[in-house]
């Protein structure tokens, strides 16, 4: 029987407290979920058997489920799926180990939430309008090599997708300098993926005080409305999966 | 076509709750690590299906559009 680690908690309960708070909340597969702790920090876990037939993507949506839960009563930091450890004394040790690391997270995103923001576009029409756009860059032949053969033709079409590249990476620049003057009064911490594919340009992860929820849901809302060459995705809140900065070796 | 748009935003919920569960969060290297086949699949999956959210809507101006002007 292993242990598989859910999640670090912050709390100001005391362990039977919270031990009589977690009870409610069932682990993955039935199984029975408790605390470990140390000092103000504690650990959430069950016990499982894995093996390659339990394993599987309904238990890592279930595992999600135990984590969304706790977080509606707790400050936590996710823990990934995928990892058990033998015993409750190893993961003791890590509490303990890590406490000042865990606590530095933790206080990142107290009373925060998280939110996906992913921005989509349609690559042929918007690569061919940025394209139109920066007319005046058009590549020559000539401005590179004195003859045209077969390897000249090969280097220049490069070079043409390498400036087009370049051209669609600083309009996703511009892109996210644009939402982050949109979002200023709010303020959250935020994290960028520029040009994941050619269809998802952007993938935006922000941490946003509660209090500020709404005021994000409609700022998000606004800055749709006035990009309708885009499509937007916006999902939360969750809990802080992408703003916990912790590899433990 | 309702009911396509529910089961696409149901897909898209499920692959980040994945996408997040699978890549992000605390990192322990613990005694046992597991990966399945098609998990990891998972984050290609989700590109595949936001694109084809994309086309699907796409098609969907297209017809409104269409049905617009026959009006």
């Amino acid at each position: 029987m292993e242990k598989i680690i859910y999640a670090i908690i912050a709390s100001n309960r005391s362990h039977a407290e919270l031990s009589g708070l977690v009870k409610g909340i069932q682990g993955i597969s039935g199984s029975d979920l408790y605390v470990l702790t140390f000092k103000d920090i504690s650990v959430a876990v069950s016990d499982f058997t894995p093996s390659k037939y339990t394993i599987s993507k309904e238990l890592a949506i279930d595992f999600a489920r135990v984590i969304e839960e706790l977080s509606q009563q707790v400050i936590l930091l996710p823990v990934r799926f995928g990892t058990f450890l033998k015993s409750d004394e190893i993961v003791n040790q890590l509490l303990i180990s890590h406490y000042d690391s865990f606590l530095k997270n933790l206080q990142k995103v107290e009373n925060k939430y998280e939110f996906g923001l992913k921005a989509l576009w349609d690559y042929e029409k918007c690569s061919e309008k940025i394209r139109t756009k920066s007319a005046s860059e058009v590549v020559k032949a000539g401005d590179y090599f004195s003859t045209s053969t077969i390897h000249t033709n090969y280097l220049l079409e490069k070079i043409k997708k390498h400036r087009m590249e370049d051209a669609l990476l600083k309009h996703v620049e511009a892109l996210v300098e644009e939402i982050l003057r949109h979002l200023a009064e709010i303020n959250p911490d935020c994290k960028f993926k520029k040009m994941v594919t050619n269809s998802i340009i952007l993938d935006a992860v922000f941490l946003v005080k509660k209090n500020k929820k709404d005021e994000f849901i409609q700022a998000i809302e606004v800055f749709k409305q006035q990009h309708n060459d885009l499509q937007f995705l916006l999902t939360g809140p969750w809990p802080p999966y992408s703003f916990v900065d912790i590899v433990i070796d | 076509m309702q009911e396509n748009v529910i089961n696409q935003s149901k897909d898209i919920t499920i692959l980040e709750i994945l996408d997040r569960v699978l890549n992000k969060g605390v990192v322990i290297t613990g005694d046992i690590v597991i990966s399945v086949a098609d998990i990891d699949l998972v984050y290609v999956g989700l590109k595949l299906l936001l694109t084809s959210v994309e086309t699907m809507r796409e098609k969907r101006l297209t017809i409104v559009k269409s049905n617009q002007e026959t009006k």
